[in-house]
């Protein structure tokens, strides 16, 4: 993977930069909102894995779509021992994780070809989805949910729409 | 290339393990230090909840089992600072009953020292670190010497919850917290934005990366990074000794002598490595009566929430919270569970990431979910309930069969709450939904039973058969291995552990460095010997 861009340039350009993604068949340093909205190409989640990530995310927590829900969580499980995905510590170790979002994102998308995302959710909340097969669905659930929050509030952008300061100490060279 | 043998191998860079290689080599010692994570400095602490999962365990997975596991993911750190690189910062004395359960109750354990033996060393290491905080108004303080630094300031959050417990009777006093409320010792007064969880860059915050690293830097330690620790090496010829450590660095199995080697790779490696390091015709160091890994304990805790009318501004403070009450921390038996607990008030929150506020509320999504989270970042309140584990032999660290790539085989932690606890933890969190509404709060509601804090597994003690070490972390049946960190603990007591582990790692440098003891001044008339 080729060197990223130092501190200095990354604040220098807005502190927007989060990795690599690559899009048109070139690997592009971007915001995962950026990469979403360029057509990244996921590495680890499949297209249609990716669609059900995006779905869901969405009816979760609105505005996770352009935040670059699935870009973030595809760089994340790319990145393998070194993922800050919230999983990390709550039962899913970073060996498993890719197996643990492909499996759920699989059961989602079977899912929502038959209902809407509100409805997979209530659903999914209750643990009483039909057929689905991986892991508990309100555990799912919760972790995608904490994932859409990250992308969408647990930035600078994000606290700026709760009207509450940022206030760093050392600014994140990803967008978050 | 060689590595020239030390006088003392220290496996681990977290609390424990940097206090005392700062001590043996400031009185002499050449000191090497294997770490199982990356380098850190305060240039990496950077201002974000995702980002300060990098300062989280990543080493090998833990297997966790029992209807209470301890979470060793969220609590555990790795690379330099270790655990303690994360950590709040509230820094609070066992109390004197915490050491005497046993006797006085009938459960858990006793330890084999007691609070006045421990007390010089909290008072050593309180002026050394610096603590904030208001002695007279922490009336439920054990003795010891007054705090070094004002208390920090209490903010809306504060204010509004203080008039709950107020008015249910109880009392608060400020947390007293190891970060600076004014410059001190070269290091800068906290700035209060709560970002205490990924790691204070600041130096503010007493992680050791600001404490104990510069002293063993300036001292001359040296430090692996990367480097696993595998197994101790035993003396063949001398079965009360060992030899030094095996460990795993840049992809090689290595080895390294020393005059003594020191175990402080926190709860769960600690025991993981010592349990790897028997062999077929002698069982691991500590574990000649089936001793070693039992009595794993962890708090059992939780989060109560509440939306209140007026301005709480949760954004403002510290982590690790405001105020504190102690009221129901002395008498552990009274009515309806058992066990000590404490109330951290007002701790400052996040809209994302495990103790934020936006995961507190699954329930809330879609179209709801903006307009309720920019509510709470206004007017949301909350504080964090701590209450005694049991120590239990069955709750045990043991390994695993499965290995991770260094061949080792993986820990396993198992570890059941006792019914006493979980009563009581149920018991508090009921009263503090009780104090949220009687502070006025609109909407209140808690968040799970959580594991916070690990202890024991190596726990010490006077009986060399019910225990793994003697009161200074030496392991029974060695002379020169011994273990430093919470694992030491007997009981868990009810307070955050770091400032205990590292007054003991105080006390074990004493030892190690043939010193004298410090000894606790004649108790004045005001002391309460049953506190």
């Amino acid at each position: 993977m080729p060197a990223g861009p130092n501190r200095r340039e990354v604040l220098a350009a807005g502190g927007a930069a989060l990795g690599w993604f690559l899009i048109g068949g070139s690997r592009v340093w971007a915001t995962p909102a950026d990469a979403a909205s360029a057509g990244f190409s996921p590495q680890v989640l499949g297209k249609e894995q990716v669609q059900a990530l995006a779905s869901i995310g969405e009816a979760l927590v609105p505005g996770a779509t352009q935040a670059g829900l699935a870009a973030f969580v595809d760089n994340q499980l790319e990145a393998g021992s070194e993922s800050k995905l919230m999983a990390k510590y709550v039962g899913v170790p970073v060996e498993q994780q890719t197996d643990f979002y492909r499996l759920s994102l699989d059961a989602v998308g079977l899912a929502l070809q038959k209902n809407t995302a509100d409805e997979v959710l209530a659903a999914m909340a209750a643990d009483a989805v039909p057929g689905w097969n991986g892991p508990p669905a309100s555990y799912v659930m919760f972790l995608l949910r904490a994932d859409a929050l990250d992308v969408v509030y647990g930035t600078q952008a994000g606290f700026a729409q709760l009207g509450i300061p940022y206030s760093a100490h050392i600014l994140p060279e990803a967008n978050w | 290339m060689t590595t020239p043998a030390p006088d003392t191998i220290i496996v681990g860079a977290g609390a424990a393990g940097l206090t005392l290689a700062a001590r043996l080599a400031e009185a002499g010692e050449q000191v090497l230090v294997l770490e199982v994570g990356p380098q850190r400095s305060v240039k990496d602490m950077i201002s974000s909840q995702i980002w300060a999962r990098q300062l989280k365990w990543s080493g090998p997975p833990v297997e966790e089992s029992g209807t209470h596991p301890v979470g060793h993911a969220f609590n555990a750190g790795a690379g330099t600072g270790g655990s303690a690189a994360h950590h709040y910062g509230v820094w609070l004395r066992l109390h004197p009953g915490d050491f005497s359960v046993a006797s006085d109750h009938g459960k858990s354990l006793d330890w084999p020292i007691s609070y006045r033996d421990v007390q010089p060393y909290y008072d050593r290491v309180q002026e050394q670190v610096g603590i904030s905080g208001d002695s007279e108004a922490e009336i439920w303080r054990p003795p010891g010497s007054p705090y070094p630094m004002p208390p920090l300031p209490v903010f809306s959050q504060a204010r509004v919850l203080a008039r709950g417990f107020a008015a249910t009777g109880r009392r608060t006093a400020p947390l007293p917290l190891a970060i600076n409320s004014v410059p001190r010792h070269g290091r800068a007064a906290c700035q209060y934005d709560g970002w205490c969880d990924a790691g204070c860059p600041i130096g503010a915050l007493a992680n050791p990366l600001v404490t104990s690293l510069p002293r063993a830097l300036a001292a001359g330690v040296t430090i692996m990074h990367e480097a696993q620790a595998l197994r101790i090496l035993r003396d063949p010829n001398k079965p009360n000794r060992v030899t030094g450590v095996e460990y795993h660095h840049q992809g090689v199995p290595r080895q390294l002598m020393a005059q003594r080697v020191i175990v402080a790779a926190f709860t769960v490696q600690s025991t993981r490595l010592l349990l790897n390091s028997a062999s077929e015709d002698r069982p691991a160091p500590g574990n000649q009566h089936d001793q070693l890994g039992r009595y794993l304990t962890t708090h059992p805790a939780g989060t109560v929430f509440g939306l209140f009318e007026q301005e709480t501004l949760p954004h403002q403070g510290v982590s690790g919270g405001q105020l504190l009450c102690h009221d129901d921390y002395k008498d552990k038996a009274s009515p309806g569970g058992f066990g000590s607990s404490q109330w951290m008030i007002a701790n400052a929150i996040k809209p994302n990431d495990l103790l934020g506020y936006g995961t507190s509320r699954a329930d809330i999504s879609g179209k709801q979910l903006r307009p309720w989270l920019m509510k709470a970042a206004r007017h949301l309140a909350n504080m964090t309930l701590v209450t005694e584990d049991l120590s239990l032999p069955d709750n045990r660290i043991t390994l695993s069969d499965s290995r991770d790539p260094a061949g080792m085989p993986l820990a396993h932690t198992h570890h059941d709450i006792a019914d006493v606890s979980a009563q009581r933890w149920q018991q508090r969190i009921d009263e503090g939904l009780d104090i949220f509404r009687a502070a006025g709060a609109t909407d209140v509601w808690h968040g799970p039973r959580v594991a916070m804090h690990i202890m024991g597994g190596t726990v010490m003690g006077r009986d060399d058969t019910l225990s793994v070490t003697d009161s200074f972390g030496r392991v029974h049946d060695t002379d020169n291995l011994y273990v430093s960190g919470p694992s030491l603990f007997p009981s868990s007591g009810a307070v955050n552990p770091t400032f205990t582990l590292t007054a003991l790692a105080e006390r074990q440098a004493d030892h190690m460095l043939g010193l004298a003891l410090a000894a606790a001044a004649t108790p004045s008339p005001g002391d309460d010997p049953t506190l």
